[in-house]
């Protein structure tokens, strides 16, 4: 490639980067924002109603006194929670369908899922 | 209008990088055979520490040093490499880490090979920006001249990965350099690269392919043949209580990559209590 052509697809990546980085505005009202609490091993509300179409912040509160993981390998989200905090997992816009959830370090503790509609 | 313009500028950016890919002028970089890993965005959690073995075997290699993944005087050639990794997640967004790396030469015994030491971070939530990204700084020490020709160097990784449904795609590009002492420590930079396609199929059992490749520096340029680029076919998941894996094996794509190697990677995360509190709202760096 000629030194010319190098430097156009230089220019190119960098315009396409700059293009891709821009931070997305989202108005907040169009955020949905759901709440879980896990305490007594287990998460409450286990299903989570959550509108197609929206981002999603999803506040997960850790009221237990050992670590967890929130984990989602649908949504391919993991995040661990230390005792009596509270995390903030965002989610994209999701399409329709059922979305797992559980605690990675605990496998006995019951599965949820966010059912989007 | 804006999501087709976007689309338009990842076609953009794939097409380049398929052409720097195969510009002979334009030489990939270092590939490590110690770490046959790409990175993803997300870092470990603040608190949480991981422990893990990355083993790579060369099953058809070369039979000289130098070539292939064989950076020093042993060959290539039915060499085990073995890294030990301890992270730890210093705050929500920036973790550390350090290996020990060890070899396995092929009638050589077993080897000291060399350490590193790393940094890494990501940049805003998950998602506020188009691609998720994140940093990776670390120095390496190498057993010279058994596994290196150089002792010391940096490496710097920008990271960038996206998903799209069930589908995660990862890009390690990767600068290095010689650094402090040494011949070549005034040498320029090489570049590499790794990446990553994944699909989410079972949480304990999923597949992906990896591409890593390089040797070479960003001024003077490799031959294609004299480059390396490899692609592993893997296996990865879950299985819960802390515990991941990735296997695969790896096959050479260029006369001086080693033609088939088979990488195992295996990693056990606890939580054992944070020294930092947690970020301020708003904070998009540590």
């Amino acid at each position: 490639m000629s030194t010319h052509g190098k430097i156009a697809a230089w220019a190119l990546a960098l315009y396409a980067c700059a293009w891709a980085l821009c931070p997305r505005l989202v108005a907040a009202d169009s955020v949905a924002t759901v709440e879980l609490v896990y305490t007594n091993r287990r998460f409450t509300p286990q299903k989570v109603a959550v509108p197609a179409g929206k981002p999603v912040v999803v506040r997960v509160r850790n009221l237990s006194s050992e670590a967890i993981e929130f984990e989602s390998f649908s949504l391919n989200r993991e995040k661990v929670v230390p005792p009596g905090e509270t995390i903030t997992v965002k989610l994209p816009p999701l399409t329709a369908g059922t979305y797992d959830f559980y605690d990675d370090f605990h496998q006995d503790v019951p599965q949820g899922s966010f059912e989007v509609r | 209008m804006a999501s087709s313009a976007r689309l338009a500028s990842w076609r953009v950016t794939v097409l380049v990088l398929v052409i720097l890919a195969f510009d002979r002028s334009f030489a990939m970089g270092q590939v490590d055979p110690w770490e046959f890993e790409v990175y993803p965005y997300a870092t470990h959690e603040r608190g949480l520490v991981e422990y893990e073995t990355l083993n790579s075997y060369v099953v058809q290699g070369h039979h000289q040093g130098g070539e292939g993944t064989a950076a020093g005087t042993f060959p290539s050639q039915g060499m085990w490499y073995n890294s030990l990794e301890f992270t730890y997640g210093l705050t929500d967004r920036i973790e550390v880490g350090g290996y020990l790396l060890t070899g396995w030469p092929d009638g050589h015994g077993f080897w000291f090979s060399g350490a590193k030491y790393r940094m890494r971070g990501r940049l805003f939530d998950e998602d506020v920006l188009p691609v998720n990204l994140g940093w990776y700084m670390e120095l390496e020490y190498h057993k010279t001249p058994q596994f290196d020709d150089d002792a010391l160097e940096l490496e710097l990784r920008p990271i960038l990965e996206k998903d799209f449904g069930w589908w995660s795609v990862i890009l390690n590009p990767i600068f290095e350099k010689p650094m402090f002492v040494g011949p070549d420590k005034n040498r320029t930079l090489e570049f590499g690269y790794a990446m990553g396609v994944y699909y989410r199929f079972l949480p304990r059992f999923s597949p992906g392919v990896e591409f890593y490749g390089g040797s070479g520096f960003i001024t003077s340029f490799d031959p294609l043949p004299q480059q390396q680029h490899y692609v592993f076919v893997v296996a990865w998941g879950h299985l819960g209580y802390g515990i991941e894996y990735n296997i695969g094996p790896g096959f050479g794509l260029t006369p001086n990559s080693d033609h088939v190697l088979l990488k195992f990677n295996l990693e056990l995360e606890r939580f054992i209590g944070a020294l930092l509190g947690p970020s301020p709202a708003g904070a998009w760096f540590y």
